[in-house]
């Protein structure tokens, strides 16, 4: 089977690009004001809820949509599937994307973060933190080295990009043992709140739990980057591959379901999916939007065949999977009350996001599209299959 | 200099008046902002009904806990725990990321929200007084308050007057001492009246809430080595498969992929 996956590559600004740099521009004022005048006025973060939209929606949400790169990393390389090449390279680079716009948050929400690599001379081992930390410089640095190859071709180095292909094994597997670490680590900086993160989402396997449901999310991402891009660029889709990958989601979330309910069982803690009020409202969306309708959706061959179900499945699963994180991370964590007199810095107990703090995660992720798009168009990322599309095409 | 092993404090709900002079004094002692402080008074408000009305207040307090989650917590190690007891935060590490105020189960170090990149924002909290402690005096709290509601001391000395305290008037306290054993043991001991929970105290377990974390932390080397070592054995088995079955398959040219794609 041949199918064209090539993109015209002729510059055409078009109103959502505009839309796009107008975002960023928002979220570039809004962060000048928070560095200059402190992250209260911006904000409504406060002591009793230290982190707020910022680690929800840009580390945490970030983390989790950009699994698909060490997915198709190990799979290509390590498992030698070479059919999934064609995917490898937008999964890298929404990866590398993904990361990118974690640490450029991270700088916004971070109260010094000109001392963000006091990360890599003072360490805490006790830290979970830390670990986070490393792992997004280290995967950072592991993600541009197998981006790097695309970038050369695209200027036509052909040697250079054919040196650092030569020599990317070590770094896949860097990669695959960094993600496997940072997806689950994300989980375990929970696990310092028991007291706070409601029981039916705070367990001592919260690590195992965020690895798994990571990759049935990067697997649901690629088939969403791809439909997507399809869609945009107007180029070939790889329905028989993403029906591949469809086609392991439902285990991966079976396995997530098992682990889940056999932790709430084991912990003796099922008494309270109907007796939590809003609580168990959010897990049983979480629950059902994110890994049950999943299931069900991708265990039909129908729907793994249909462009449009697929991705609508995999736009269910997001969403779903998004709210967990939101869940952990925000909704279901009870921060401590101070009784009736508190003075000012403990009187901020109800948190709602203001305007200019999701302008900044929205300019963030804005930046991330735009330059999604522009590598899409100007660089060899989404390949031919056979590789012939290694001889640059076209203009 | 003082021979004290471990300073701690104790606070006596029944003995409070939430006069809030503890609050001024460490603000002036400390130089604290005017709308910032250190400590916090709660009060419960009038309970009960005419003529039985009982009210209480909390003092809130940094807890200086034997294994603190916001030490345990803190990536680029801001904080550390004397020996004798304090725990310490270094301002010339931080890096902002208030991790230690979701760690902290008592909701203690807070943050400069209105402060710049100029100014520098910090986590603030209780640091007991060194500047005192360390010349034989109380902490300004303790020395300022008007009915002995916040002692210091010894902290194993504490513990047995507070328990003889509950001792001589089991009707007027609750037996327990909160800090003894909760999150492992804090410097800050409490006597109350009312149940904990209402002075707003979360019910913590003996072992401290930093415990599964730093168990996982402590697997983490580990585990990475070892996958790291299963991915490459994999890698290196997958591509002695590949080439084996690439030359006995390449007389017949049946592949429909080629495995491998060297440019």
């Amino acid at each position: 089977m041949k199918l064209n996956l090539a993109i015209d590559r002729r510059l055409r600004l078009k109103p959502i690009a505009l839309i796009l740099l107008f975002l960023m521009g928002i979220a570039f004022v809004v962060a000048m004001v928070r560095y200059a005048s402190g992250i209260g006025p911006i904000s409504d973060l406060s002591n009793a809820y230290p982190w707020g939209f910022w680690i929800s929606f840009d580390l945490f949400t970030g983390v989790a949509i950009s699994s698909g790169g060490f997915l198709m990393a190990g799979a290509v390389y390590i498992l030698g599937i070479e059919k999934f090449r064609p995917l490898l390279r937008p999964a890298v680079l929404t990866a590398f994307l993904g990361y990118i716009m974690v640490a450029v948050a991270l700088l916004v929400d971070l109260g010094h973060p000109e001392r963000i690599w006091y990360m890599m001379i003072f360490w805490n081992h006790t830290s979970v933190l830390l670990e986070i930390g490393i792992c997004v410089m280290s995967y950072l640095t592991v993600l541009a080295i197998e981006f790097a190859p695309v970038v050369f071709e695209g200027l036509k180095w052909k040697k250079l990009a054919h040196i650092f292909h030569k020599f990317v094994m070590p770094f896949v597997i860097l990669g695959v043992v960094l993600s496997t670490l940072h997806q689950s680590s994300l989980g375990s900086l929970l696990l310092i709140q028991p007291t706070k993160l409601h029981p039916l989402w705070w367990t001592a396997i919260l690590p195992v739990m965020f690895f798994v449901s990571a990759v049935a999310i990067g697997l649901a991402m690629i088939i969403f980057e791809s439909s997507l891009s399809s869609r945009y660029f107007k180029r070939g889709l790889e329905t028989h591959l993403l029906e591949k990958l469809a086609k392991a989601i439902p285990i991966v979330l079976g396995i997530y379901l098992i682990l889940k309910f056999g932790e709430l069982a084991f912990a003796g803690e099922l008494r309270y999916l109907f007796t939590s009020g809003g609580m168990s409202i959010l897990f049983w969306a979480d629950i059902l939007i994110g890994s049950v309708i999943p299931i069900i959706w991708f265990s039909i061959k129908r729907m793994r065949q249909s462009p449009n179900a697929l991705l609508a499945g995999a736009i269910l699963l997001l969403l779903g999977m998004i709210l967990n994180r939101f869940n952990v991370s925000w909704f279901a964590v009870q921060h401590y009350d101070p009784l009736t007199y508190v003075p000012a810095f403990m009187s901020n107990v109800k948190y709602i996001p203001t305007l200019p703090e999701m302008a900044v995660s929205i300019g963030i992720f804005s930046a991330g599209i735009l330059a999604f798009g522009l590598a899409a168009k100007y660089l060899p990322v989404f390949e031919s299959e056979h590789h012939e599309a290694h001889a640059p095409s076209g203009d | 200099m003082t021979d004290i092993k471990h300073h701690a404090y104790l606070f006596d709900a029944v003995r409070c008046i939430g006069c809030r002079a503890c609050m001024v004094a460490c603000s002036v002692e400390n130089n604290i902002e005017m709308d910032k402080t250190r400590i916090w008074v709660a009060g419960r408000g009038v309970m009960g009904e005419y003529p039985i009305l009982e009210r209480a207040s909390m003092v809130y307090h940094c807890m200086h806990c034997n294994e603190p989650d916001c030490l345990s917590a803190c990536p680029v190690g801001a904080y550390s725990k004397r020996s004798d007891g304090p725990v310490e935060y270094d301002p010339k590490k931080c890096i902002g990321c208030r991790y230690c105020m979701n760690a902290c189960p008592f909701g203690v170090p807070h943050f400069d929200y209105d402060k710049g990149l100029i100014e520098g924002a910090f986590i603030d909290k209780c640091t007991f007084c060194p500047q005192r402690i360390d010349n034989g005096q109380e902490p300004a709290c303790v020395a300022t308050c008007p009915t002995d509601a916040l002692e210091y001391g010894e902290r194993d000395e504490l513990l047995k007057i507070a328990h003889e305290r509950i001792a001589a008037h089991p009707d007027r306290y609750i037996d327990h001492v909160y800090g003894e054993f909760e999150n492992g043991g804090t410097s800050y001991l409490i006597l109350s009246h009312v149940p904990f929970s209402e002075l707003g105290l979360p019910a913590l377990p003996e072992e401290p809430v930093n415990e599964i974390s730093e168990k996982v932390m402590e697997m983490t080397i580990p585990f990475a080595l070892g996958w790291g070592v299963v991915l490459t054995a994999v890698a290196a088995g997958v591509h002695l498969y590949n080439k084996k079955t690439e030359t006995k398959a390449k007389p017949t040219e049946t592949h429909e992929e080629e495995p491998e794609v060297n440019k």
